[in-house]
């Protein structure tokens, strides 16, 4: 697992109401959105409104519920998606401390009775906020 | 097997590269260049779905630029790593029939891409490997199940795909050995990554006595004894004021440090088609010093093994502060000095493994 590598440093960019941050697989081979479950924006400690977020891979954008049955869109290892949500910011030379959880299914490992196994993996890093 | 002693084909699978891959320092190419240019060849396993962007498509002119730059490098294609994602859907598994169809779009791939074997897992059961050998054989390409940990050869599931593989008597059924399953110790590179994240020498040395009981133990019988040693790890961690670090416990020392003995493979060892030599890294005195390198070569090349071994390197999951490529290079030479000393040799020309491993896998089981 490399969860260090979430957050793409400097990738943080605001519009003053939505704001950004570009973030990469943890897992060493490629998932479809269907094993993607869930995640969490923060910045400054501050959560973004879990329905204002959206995800953005292979230039189409989903809500997370919208990921359930997504089989055909996937996200490769070396890909950069983004997490966008509601958290109202200024873009300039102030640093921000973002936080990233993010929850995945690994389709291959089966625990138990019928159930995927799961991975919750977070990281911090902190940026400035460019314009969006 | 015959009498004649093994010559194993030396090689790699790009997995052991993971985090220079995903760091964007070599793409695709760049990586499978250096593989050939410093002579971590001439075997080549990649897993497709981390490699190749969009698969298990591939089109023509893919695979033709693949196999070109494959031949151009003096490289030879031997296992494509493919996935059985049953859990693929969040509210059901995939049906048998679908999981057919899944693995046969992935085998056609192996094919394509002039892979001779794709590696299988566990999740697989004996009537899917059944119901995928006339597939498997159509194409050409031989599935070897990954016998990995904490399953190890003498594992009831194992034992029933044998049972299974041995009623079926197709040539293109097999195993892929995983040295993790028959590990000697607690991986010190490990032990040094939790000692960086503030973990205690006191505490260290308790996860050691604790995986060191279970060594003396043997192996977990079943999933339940296996889930109560994970829980002895988180259990251990808790106590100690880690509990941050129980799941990362529990989930290497039984999943990745396999703890059943190498004479164990000889269960399985007529229908190993395919060796990931599993290791987490080389010590001062240029050995590897958890995983008993010396002694798995011996025993392959005294069963008369000569396939290929996937140097596969798991230490980059938390070594964080050495190459890995000098470590890989270093457990190749133990690989190739342990082949001299059992009366062999490991096998590092392209020509020479491309016949041998022709040979390997024409060889119908028992044979």
């Amino acid at each position: 697992m490399i969860p260090d590598r979430i957050i793409e440093q400097g990738t943080l960019t605001t519009d003053g109401a939505r704001s950004a941050v570009e973030v990469r697989l943890p897992w060493y081979r490629a998932l479809p959105g269907s094993c993607i479950a869930g995640a969490k924006l923060s910045i400054d400690g501050v959560e973004a409104p879990a329905e204002s977020l959206r995800w953005q891979m292979n230039g189409r954008e989903f809500g997370f519920d919208e990921l359930v049955d997504e089989t055909g869109e996937w996200w490769f290892p070396t890909d950069s998606a983004v997490l966008v949500g509601d958290l109202p910011l200024e873009p300039g030379d102030a640093e921000h401390q973002v936080d990233v959880d993010l929850k995945l299914f690994i389709p291959y490992i089966i625990i138990g009775d019928g159930e995927t196994l799961h991975i919750e993996e977070h990281d911090r890093k902190t940026m400035k906020a460019g314009q969006r | 097997m015959t009498d004649a002693l093994g010559t194993p084909i030396q090689g790699v699978t790009l997995y052991s590269f993971t985090r220079a891959f995903h760091a964007r320092e070599y793409d695709l190419e760049g990586l499978i260049r250096k593989v050939a240019a410093e002579g971590y060849g001439p075997g080549l396993e990649i897993i497709g779905f981390s490699s190749f962007r969009g698969f298990p498509a591939v089109d023509d002119a893919y695979a033709g630029w693949f196999r070109d730059l494959v031949a151009e490098t003096g490289l030879v294609t031997t296992s494509l790593a493919v996935n059985a994602d049953i859990g693929i859907h969040r509210d059901r598994l995939l049906t048998q029939d679908e999981l057919i169809e899944y693995m046969t779009l992935q085998i056609k791939a192996a094919a394509k891409l002039g892979f001779p074997i794709a590696r299988v897992q566990i999740s697989i059961t004996p009537d899917s490997m059944e119901a995928l050998a006339p597939i498997a054989e159509a194409h050409g390409v031989t599935l070897a199940l990954e016998v990995h940990a904490d399953q190890y050869a003498s594992h009831p599931r194992i034992l029933a795909l044998r049972d299974r593989y041995e009623q079926v008597g197709s040539p293109f059924l097999g195993f892929t050995m995983d040295w993790g399953a028959t590990v000697s110790g607690f991986a010190p590179s490990l032990l040094e990554a939790y000692r960086r994240r503030g973990a205690s020498d006191e505490l260290l040395a308790k996860v050691v006595d604790l995986w060191n009981t279970f060594y003396e133990q043997g192996p977990p019988a079943d999933q339940a004894e296996h889930g109560q040693r994970f829980g002895a790890f988180i259990g251990l961690a808790a106590q100690n004021g880690r509990p941050d670090l129980g799941i990362d416990f529990g989930i290497n020392g039984t999943g990745l440090f396999g703890p059943a003995r190498v004479d164990d493979w000889l269960e399985i060892m007529p229908w190993i088609r395919h060796v990931h030599g599993k290791f987490f890294g080389i010590d001062e005195t240029g050995e590897e010093p958890s995983v008993p390198v010396r002694d798995l070569i011996a025993l392959l090349v005294e069963q008369g093994y000569s396939g290929a071994i996937s140097s596969e390197y798991e230490g980059w999951h938390w070594n964080h502060w050495e190459s890995p490529f000098e470590i890989i290079a270093g457990e190749q030479a133990v690989q190739r000095s342990a082949a001299q000393a059992a009366g062999s040799r490991m096998i590092t020309d392209a020509a020479e493994a491309r016949a041998i491993l022709d040979a390997h896998l024409a060889q119908p089981v028992r044979g």
